[in-house]
């Protein structure tokens, strides 16, 4: 019984063994075979090129769809890896010399860590600079380089200066689109009075819970002190308690220090999971009128509704008007680890109008900083108006704590607005952040 | 009569104890499984627990997440995966550990004791810590990416703590059964294959478990040695990536909790007789 026993153990060992190796094997092949539409006839196989990013769901669907076409004429396929942690991933996967080909990351914060270390492959070494130029602006380039040299490529954009609201609701409320500050704060005045709430927020993300209120605050701070101040402030030429920053966090104030004024009071505002507060813009009465988020939140709407018809946004208004309405916006961007010729080629491949045009169609808010990418592209009228704002914009900005470093963007700004937003008082909230800034820029 | 009310009573007041603390552990699984039959819009506007207001009302479920997570494309071969790392991960583990495990109990031979008191050392030994190193040694081997590598990886992470369950299981078989084998004239090789093994099936089946649950539900190892491409990602890997970028369609992740949970339930529940007697594997002498 006991050898029995044990000559089953043996057999499944080797019969797993014997299927994974025969598996593992034609790892390779079946890899373009799979990048590759089972009707189009496939080009010789050419190797593949590992991209790592934080897509996922519709997002890597449709990146996958994008990169179709350039497998069906060139060979070359795409295993495309996808983690949500990949700040971590990444990091190991580099310290251990085993970088993927291509990494799409969220924002350009790390790409300027992996450039300061050598990491990272100059890409104008193989792009045509002169389409670049053309095709993109000077401030994507500028953004995507450190010390000068060029390290990335902008793909997918967010627009975060938007401001969310249902029409129907707008409408049967009698209530007009405000285009300054002072409108803005009128209509939630006269929300207030009559009777409802007028802001739905919600800044709860679990460790990373406080972006939000930061974008808030990025936004107010390009209105009221300049694209100029802004920069100084992402660079911490200005101190945290510098005047225009405590201006811009005390307009921010006039809407989270108004327990009317949110969904839930600000104990709604802290609690509530960024992706379910504006569920309650669609609720019948609407709980709230108004939300202020990027582009991507369509995709945490309630199922069925209809872009246009029960959501539209306006830009988030001007507040001093010397600085009009400029754009605050996100990006993943591409960097580059190995330099191949099948990298280059798919690099190349990316940066040109067509792949963005095909993700462009399916939707899902994506947006794309490349000019040659057709504004008639976009699926609907709602996120061709977002492009638009994003391709025409006077001043386009980065979200500054994306820029900022990791212990201050991604640590003491979140929690500090959380700390303001609970109550507590504005000047100590500031001089903690500027403590913990004070040690990450050095 | 007055004692057997006590007592009674006394059992009582146990049993409700116990159904109260299994009902709490039980409610957030319950809570799952309920939101894993609702559709989004009724998860993002209300409770799970208002379905037990009319729980009969059968229009409020719905299986639409279950079939988008089952038709997901590369399901079927992250299931596959998920069994070619697992299995092989499982079975190598146990082999080495029992061998092992019955040298650290019953073998005589210089420096033993402090040999196993450095492997149960191992076992304090965060797992973060050598991702990096591992995966430089791998990439060397040219290990990195493939099956073997992980095989290897689950192997070393899973034994120390399977040579110190077993070695105590084996150390707690009276003496006196070796002694007499060996007495009769049997060998270290027939002790442990007829003696040792046989004897000590409760422990090694809730070894199985505890190291199939463990490699089961791994992501990290995987994401890190394996990589997250279709060809050899698991089943843990490809869930986590039907979520978008910032979270969208998280309420697919309700019911792929359940689709990953179904394999080592029906595992459980077909060992759980050994399971049970497996957990006080070793406690009576340690």
């Amino acid at each position: 019984m006991k050898k029995s026993l044990l000559w089953i153990v043996v057999l499944i060992l080797s019969i797993s063994m014997v299927a994974a190796f025969s598996l593992y094997g034609c790892k390779a092949e079946e890899a373009v075979e799979e990048a590759v539409p089972a009707e189009e006839e496939a080009a010789p196989s050419k190797g593949v090129v590992t991209v790592l990013g934080t897509w996922g769901g519709d997002e890597l669907t449709n990146f996958q769809e994008a990169v179709f076409p350039f497998t069906d004429e060139t060979g070359i396929g795409m295993a495309f890896e996808g983690t949500r942690d990949l700040a971590a991933v990444l990091t190991i996967r580099v310290e251990a010399g085993n970088p993927p080909d291509l990494a799409i990351l969220p924002n350009p914060g790390q790409m300027y860590e992996l450039a300061k270390d050598g990491r990272l492959i100059d890409v104008s070494q193989f792009m045509n600079m002169e389409e670049l130029n053309q095709n993109y602006a000077q401030a994507w380039l500028d953004l995507a380089s450190y010390n000068g040299t060029l390290y990335g490529i902008f793909y997918k954009v967010a627009n975060k200066s938007l401001i969310w609201y249902n029409p129907s609701a707008f409408s049967a409320a009698g209530y007009e689109i405000p285009t300054t500050w002072d409108e803005l704060i009128a209509l939630s005045d006269q929300i207030v009075s009559d009777g409802s709430t007028p802001w739905a927020i919600g800044f709860e993300s679990g460790p990373a819970s406080g972006w939000p209120a930061t974008d808030w605050i990025e936004d107010i701070m390009l209105r009221t002190a300049g694209p100029d101040i802004y920069d100084q402030w992402v660079n911490h030429e200005i101190s945290w308690t510098d005047e225009a920053v405590k201006n811009a966090w005390e307009v921010f104030g006039g809407i989270v220090g108004n327990e009317e004024y949110q969904y839930g009071g600000s104990t709604g505002t802290l609690t509530t999971n960024f992706g379910d507060a504006p569920a309650s813009l669609f609720t019948s009465p609407p709980g709230a009128y108004m939300h202020r988020q990027a582009s991507f939140i369509t995709g945490f709407f309630p199922e069925g509704l209809v872009a246009g018809n029960d959501y539209d946004f306006f830009p988030f208004p001007s507040i001093d008007p010397a600085y009009g309405i400029p754009v605050l916006g996100g990006a993943d961007l591409i960097v580059v680890f190995n330099n191949t010729p099948e990298v280059q080629q798919l690099v190349k491949y990316l940066a040109t109008a067509q792949p963005q045009e095909i993700w462009a169609a399916k939707g899902g808010g994506f947006i794309s900083p490349n000019k040659a990418v057709s504004l008639d592209a976009y699926p609907d009228e709602l996120t061709r108006k977002m492009a638009e704002m994003v391709v025409n914009a006077e001043v386009f900005r980065f979200d500054a704590s994306d820029l900022m470093p990791a212990a201050v963007g991604a640590g003491s700004f979140w929690s500090g607005t959380l700390d303001y937003v609970g109550g507590e008082d504005l000047d100590t909230v500031l001089e903690e952040i500027e403590d913990s800034a004070v040690d990450a820029y050095k | 009569m007055n004692r057997r009310i006590t007592n009674l009573f006394s059992r009582a007041l146990l049993h409700v104890v116990i159904i109260f603390i299994a009902f709490a552990w039980l409610m957030p699984t319950l809570g799952l499984l309920v939101s894993s039959l609702r559709n989004r819009n009724d998860v993002l506007s209300s409770g799970w627990w208002t379905v037990f207001r009319h729980l009969l009302d059968f229009n409020q479920y719905t299986l639409e997440n279950y079939t988008e997570v089952i038709t997901a494309s590369g399901m079927g071969r992250a299931f596959l995966n998920s069994l070619i790392i697992t299995i092989p991960s499982t079975i190598i583990v146990i082999i080495i550990a029992a061998f092992a495990a019955y040298a650290f109990a019953r073998m005589e031979f210089r420096g033993r004791h402090v040999l196993f008191v450095v492997v149960v050392g191992l076992l304090v030994v965060p797992i973060q810590m050598t991702l990096i190193p591992i995966l430089r040694i791998y990439n060397g081997l040219g290990l990195a990416g493939t099956f073997y590598g992980i095989w290897l990886a689950h192997t070393g992470y899973g034994l120390p703590f399977a040579i110190f369950l077993l070695r105590n299981f084996f150390g707690s078989i009276p003496k006196d059964i070796f002694e007499s084998a060996f007495l009769d004239g049997a060998s270290h090789h027939t002790a442990f294959f007829r003696l040792a093994l046989p004897l000590s099936i409760p422990a090694l089946a809730s070894l199985a478990i505890f190291q199939f649950l463990w490699v089961w539900n791994d992501l990290l190892v995987a994401l890190i040695y394996l990589g997250g491409t279709e060809q050899v990602s698991p089943l843990t890997l490809r869930l986590s990536s039907l979520v978008n970028s910032l979270g969208q369609n998280w309420h697919l992740l309700t019911a792929a909790a359940f689709i990953s949970m179904a394999l080592p339930l029906v595992l459980f529940f077909s060992l759980q007789r050994y399971f049970v007697r497996g957990i006080l594997a070793g406690s009576v002498k340690g």
